[in-house]
C-alpha cells in the first residue's frame, strides 16, 4: 500500500481543517454519488447510477469528496470504486457516522494486482471490509451458464454478472447476495447508519438498461432510508 | 468504381513488394492494408516505415484504399475489461494515424461483439461511448470510420435498421459503414443494405456467400465472386441507385490450394464485370 496510517489520518485532518472554509451544500437532495474520477472507478458505472435516479426522477446529486455535506445526504452511493483516496473514505465514514446508508460498489474486478491490494487495504483498514481475491466467472468461453448475481435483500433479484467478481470474506454482517455459491454483497450496521457493500458492479446493468437492477437499486434506496425514488 | 484487395490476400512467403506487383499485374487500382495482420504493418510500425509502405506502394502504381484490422475481434471496443477498451481505442486511433500516413481516408472497424458474457445492450452502449470521441478525432484527421458489418460472427447489429438507428446514435459524419456484402448471409439482402445506408457507406468489401450452407468446422460459407448466392445484378443496381462510385474492396477468405496468385486474376476479372454490369 502507497499510505500509511498515520500518514492516512494526518492528510484527512489536514483537509478537513480546510474544509471548513469551503461553501455547504445548500440544497435538499438527499442521494449523493461520490464521484470517484477516472483512476477511481468505472464512468459506465457512474453513468450506470446517474441514469438510473434519473429516470426515477429522484433527486440526486453528484459529488466530489471535498464537498461532501453529509448531514444532507440519506445515501451515498460510491460506483465502482478502485482507487479510494483519504478524502473519500473519510466522506463514507462522516456519512455513515451522521446515520445515512453507504452504497460501495468495488470496482475492482479487473484491477491489477497492486491496485487490487491498495484496494483490499483500505477497506479492511478504514471501512473493515474484508474482501478477497477477484473471480472471474467466466473462464470457460464455451460455457452456457449465465452466472447470474442472486440478492435477498431488499427483495429478490437476478442481475447480470460483470464477469469478475469480488467475493466478500468472513465479517460482521448479513450477506445479501451470491453468485456461484460466492458471497457478493452484504449488509450491516455502521455508525448510526449503514454500510451495503457490493463485490459485483451493479453500475453497468443499470447503465446497459437492466430493469431489474434498476428495480433492486430503487427498493435498496427506499429501504436505505431514502425517499421514495 | 475503383477495385482493391486487401494485402492480407498476398500469401505471407510473398513478401510486400511482390505482392503489390502481383495486385498491380492483375489489375486492381488499390490495395487495402490491414494493421496487424502481415508483418510489414503492426500496431508498433513506426511512422517512418508506414511512410515507406505508401512509397512502395505508390512505386508499384497503386494507392491505398483504405486501413483495415481484425484486431479488435481480439480486443473490441465492447470489452468489459477497461485496459481490453483501451487498447481497442487505441487500435482505432492507429489506424486513423496510418491512414493519413498512407493517404487514404477510410478505415474499418469491427464495432462490438455480443458474447455469452457481455450481453447486446453494454455492447451498443460501450460502442457509443468509444465512437464520438473517435469520430471527432477521425473528423479533425480527415478520415471516415466504416463499421463493418459482420453480422454472424458479431451477433451485433444484424439488420440495416439496427444499424442505421446505430449511426444515428453515434451521430458523426466520420462514422458510417463499410459494408460488406458477403457477410449478410440469409439474414437479408445485401441491395438493401446498400439502399439504406447511402451515403453513410465508406467502402465495400465484395465476397460470394453460400447463404445455405452455414459454417461447418472449417468450411467457409464464403466463396468467390458469382459462385455464391448474392443477387449481383441487384447490387450492382442499388449502387447506381445510391451513386455509390467508390472503392470495392475484394475481400476472399476463401483461398485457392495451387496457384494462388490466379486468385488476384480471377478476382479482379470478377469485379470488372461487376462495375460494368455485364452479367
Amino acid at each position: 500500500m502507497g499510505i500509511t496510517r498515520r500518514r492516512f489520518l494526518s492528510y484527512t485532518a489536514g483537509v478537513f481543517a480546510g474544509l471548513r472554509a469551503l461553501p455547504l451544500d445548500r440544497t435538499s437532495r438527499r442521494y449523493v454519488l461520490l464521484d470517484l474520477n477516472e483512476r477511481g472507478c468505472f464512468r459506465e458505472s457512474v453513468s450506470g447510477y446517474e441514469s438510473a435516479l434519473t429516470s426515477a426522477g429522484a433527486r440526486w446529486i453528484r459529488a466530489d469528496a471535498r464537498w461532501m455535506s453529509p448531514s444532507r445526504c440519506a445515501v451515498l452511493i460510491v460506483p465502482a470504486a478502485l482507487g479510494i483516496p483519504p478524502l473519500a473514505v473519510r466522506a463514507i465514514a462522516s456519512c455513515l457516522q451522521a446515520g445515512a446508508s453507504v452504497i460501495l460498489e468495488s470496482g475492482a474486478g479487473f484491477a491489477a494486482d497492486r491496485e487490487f491490494r491498495t484496494h483490499r487495504v483500505v477497506l479492511r483498514d478504514y471501512l473493515q471490509v474484508h474482501i478477497e481475491q477477484p473471480v472471474d466467472l467466466w473462464p470457460d468461453n464455451g460455457s452456457q451458464r449465465i452466472p447470474y448475481v442472486d440478492y435477498t435483500w431488499p427483495r429478490p433479484a437476478k442481475v447480470r454478472d460483470f464477469s469478475r467478481v469480488v467475493p466478500l470474506g468472513r465479517q460482521a454482517g448479513e450477506v445479501i447476495a451470491r453468485v456461484d455459491g460466492l458471497p457478493v454483497a452484504l449488509k450491516r450496521s455502521s455508525g448510526r447508519g449503514r454500510l451495503i457493500v457490493l463485490g459485483s458492479p451493479l453500475g453497468p446493468a443499470l447503465w446497459a438498461g437492466d430493469a431489474e437492477a434498476r428495480r433492486w437499486l430503487f427498493d435498496c434506496l427506499r429501504t436505505a432510508g431514502g425517499e421514495g425514488a | 468504381m475503383k477495385k482493391a484487395i486487401g494485402d492480407n490476400m498476398i500469401p505471407k512467403e510473398w513478401g510486400f513488394e511482390k505482392g503489390l506487383e502481383l495486385v498491380k499485374q492483375a489489375g486492381f487500382d488499390g490495395i487495402e492494408l490491414w494493421l496487424g495482420d502481415a508483418a510489414w504493418f503492426q500496431m508498433g510500425t513506426p511512422d517512418s516505415e508506414v511512410r515507406e509502405l505508401r512509397r512502395k506502394v505508390e512505386n508499384a502504381g497503386l494507392v491505398v484504399s483504405n486501413v483495415s484490422t481484425g484486431l479488435h475481434w481480439a480486443s473490441p471496443l465492447s470489452a468489459r475489461d477497461p485496459k481490453v477498451r483501451a487498447l481497442a481505442v487505441r487500435i482505432v486511433e492507429r489506424e486513423i494515424e496510418t491512414a493519413v500516413l498512407l493517404g487514404t481516408d477510410a478505415i474499418l472497424l469491427v464495432a462490438g461483439l455480443v458474447t455469452p458474457e457481455v450481453p447486446y445492450n453494454e455492447v451498443y452502449q460501450r460502442c457509443l461511448e468509444a465512437l464520438r470521441p473517435l469520430g471527432e478525432k477521425a473528423a479533425r484527421s480527415g478520415v471516415r470510420i466504416g463499421c463493418e458489418n459482420c453480422n454472424a460472427e458479431q451477433r451485433f447489429l444484424i439488420s440495416p435498421r439496427e444499424f442505421w438507428q446505430f449511426l444515428n446514435d453515434v451521430n458523426s459524419p466520420a462514422v458510417g459503414i463499410h459494408l460488406d456484402v458477403g457477410n449478410i448471409h440469409d439474414t437479408g439482402f445485401a441491395e438493401q443494405w446498400i439502399e439504406i445506408h447511402g451515403p453513410r457507406i465508406t467502402r465495400i468489401h465484395v465476397k460470394d456467400v453460400m447463404t445455405k450452407r452455414g459454417r461447418c468446422g472449417d468450411q467457409s460459407v464464403y466463396t468467390n465472386l458469382f459462385l455464391g448466392d448474392n443477387n449481383w445484378p441487384a447490387i450492382r443496381g442499388a449502387m447506381t441507385k445510391v451513386g455509390y462510385d467508390g472503392w470495392l474492396v475484394a475481400e476472399m477468405e476463401a483461398r485457392y490450394r495451387y496457384a494462388p496468385d490466379q486468385q488476384f486474376y480471377d478476382t479482379a476479372h470478377a469485379m470488372d464485370r461487376l462495375i460494368s454490369g455485364r452479367f
